[in-house]
């Protein structure tokens, strides 16, 4: 289902998962590219996000099959990490009370050296200048807005092949959804491989090369974003018109 | 009057700097781990007799006993782990609390007992201490006080430096703050356990050391200092580190001050006064999150 002939970096086989005695994921396949910009659109509770979970390890896989390069994925999160999978979770995840430039570094935890992390810092200000003049801030101090930027930022101090968003619009303004998005776009620019989960498909509609449709665990429609958005059935009966 | 006053304060910041090492061993496995290390005290008698064992038995110089000491202290902190700690973390998370508390009490008794058992119950004289003082006009201060103070302060800020320096703390302290974005980051959270209780331990038992330089060995030494600093834990709010040694400091320079001026039997009253008060007015503790994050 790649939306590109190359090789998936990403892919994902019958995927089944869920928390204790709650099954959420009920079968998900479909793969992913180097470079490409995938979304998974669906309502809420319907398991957009325990999708990006299991792929990271937090949540356990029941059944199927996760391969990252070719290779199947380690179950624990940390060696998941280490392949270079970097997730942004929903809600930020932040470490409250460490800066704004510690919360960064731990995204370079596994970094090899300190010049690499030199190099990442360099690029996630370029990037967010915003985050340079909040270096020494708590995290627990800054605007949902700034956080939402941290997490992203440290993201790419993974220096990540994969980046998995979760609902990065999720509670903010219009103006700071508007700034969020535009760093997204920079980071697709960048061809960087994008997983990103988002409630509303019009926000993704010139930006993803791929969209699945998520509902109670399972893909029930896959194609375009423009396509979806043309679909008014789907649009009512999934995401409420 | 002055000497008065100094003689309070000597007693306060000795007593204090005490039970500030025997507290942040116990506020840092809290702090990251959500585990009530129960065993502590015996790790600290461990590491005070393992300084013995090594000076006095074997005839080492001091500075092996006090490395000893640190060592054995280390080892327990790991061995705890490798044995108890990891596989109570493979069972059901939500019980994980009460659980190691309970085993840590067990092996807490079992240890002292195996020390009572080795070297009897009669108290033993700590190799590890100096004599004499330091004479400043009307003040006397003892070189044993002044030994523990600056002893204290070296390793808070050897510890201070590990915790907010480094690779290894800032990997400890994001487990405590968020441990699922440490995973995240590819921080393996099992190594960071092992890596606290191993820390714990070493600081334990120079704590050890230190206490039993001010007293004497015997099997239940570290029982006192490990409810004084539980009480330090509670005041400050449990995990939080610099609260705890604040706590630890200000409570010991209360308890002296209150022995001097009401005699020696209402010091620990006062303590348990200050702790309830504490409670009924901050529950979180004086520097305390309202609710502590688990493993």
């Amino acid at each position: 289902m790649s939306a590109s002939t190359q090789p998936p970096v990403l892919s994902l086989s019958n995927v089944v998962s869920g928390y204790k005695g709650l099954q959420v994921l009920k079968g998900i396949s479909f793969d992913i590219a180097a470079g490409d910009f995938v979304t998974v659109v669906g309502p809420n509770g319907h398991g957009k996000s325990t999708l990006l979970k299991t792929i990271s390890g937090l949540v356990p896989l029941t059944s199927g099959a996760i391969r990252i390069n070719g290779e199947p994925a380690p179950g624990k999160p940390h060696t998941i990490a280490g392949l270079g999978v970097a997730h942004v979770p929903q809600g930020d995840m932040l470490f409250p009370e460490m800066s704004v430039l510690e919360n960064l570094l731990m995204g370079a935890y596994l970094a090899p050296s300190k010049a690499e992390i030199d190099r990442r810092l360099d690029e996630v200000y370029t990037l967010l200048p915003k985050l340079s003049d909040r270096r020494d801030q708590v995290a627990s101090s800054l605007s949902g807005g700034e956080r939402r930027m941290v997490g992203i930022g440290r993201g790419l101090m993974m220096g990540g092949q994969i980046l998995l968003i979760d609902e990065p619009s999720l509670g903010l303004a219009p103006l700071i959804i508007e700034q969020i998005y535009g760093v997204i776009t920079e980071l697709s620019r960048s061809g960087r491989t994008i997983l990103l989960v988002e409630e509303n498909p019009a926000r993704v509609a010139d930006l993803a090369d791929h969209l699945h449709l998520l509902d109670d665990g399972i893909i029930v429609w896959s194609g375009p974003p423009a396509e979806l958005l043309a679909r008014d059935e789907l649009l009512a009966t999934y995401l409420g018109g | 009057m002055l000497d008065i006053l100094t003689a309070i304060l000597i007693a306060g910041l000795t007593t204090g700097a005490l039970y500030a090492l025997a507290t942040v061993g116990l506020s840092l496995v809290w702090g990251s781990m959500g585990m009530l290390n129960m065993a502590h005290a015996a790790m600290l008698t461990l590491g005070g007799y393992s300084a013995f064992t090594l000076c006095t038995v074997l005839g080492l110089p001091v500075i092996a006993g006090f490395a000893g000491a640190i060592l054995v202290g280390a080892v327990a902190g790991g061995l705890l782990y490798v044995l108890i700690v990891r596989n109570l973390l493979k069972t059901d998370k939500a019980t994980f609390e009460s659980n190691v508390m309970i085993a840590t009490v067990g092996i807490g008794i079992a240890l002292e007992n195996a020390i009572l058992l080795t070297y009897g119950g009669q108290p033993l004289k700590q190799p590890i201490s100096a004599t004499g003082s330091f004479i400043l006009g009307p003040v006397s201060l003892p070189y044993q006080n002044m030994l523990i103070v600056l002893v204290v302060i070296a390793l808070m800020a050897v510890i201070a430096l590990l915790l907010g320096r480094t690779r290894m703390g800032r990997a400890i302290r994001a487990t405590a703050q968020n441990r699922e974005a440490a995973q995240l980051m590819g921080v393996a959270v099992n190594s960071v356990y092992f890596q606290v209780l191993v820390l714990s331990g070493a600081i334990a038992g120079i704590c050890g050391v230190m206490v039993s330089s001010m007293t004497q060995l015997s099997p239940p030494l570290g029982n006192d200092p490990m409810l004084k600093a539980f009480i330090m834990c509670v005041v400050a709010g449990l995990g939080n580190l610099p609260g705890a040694v604040a706590a630890a400091f200000g409570l010991a320079l209360l308890e002296a001050f209150v022995q001097y001026v009401a005699g020696a039997r209402w010091g620990f009253p006062t303590l348990l006064f200050v702790v309830i008060a504490v409670l009924i007015w901050r529950p979180a503790g004086l520097f305390g999150r309202v609710q502590i994050r688990r493993m």
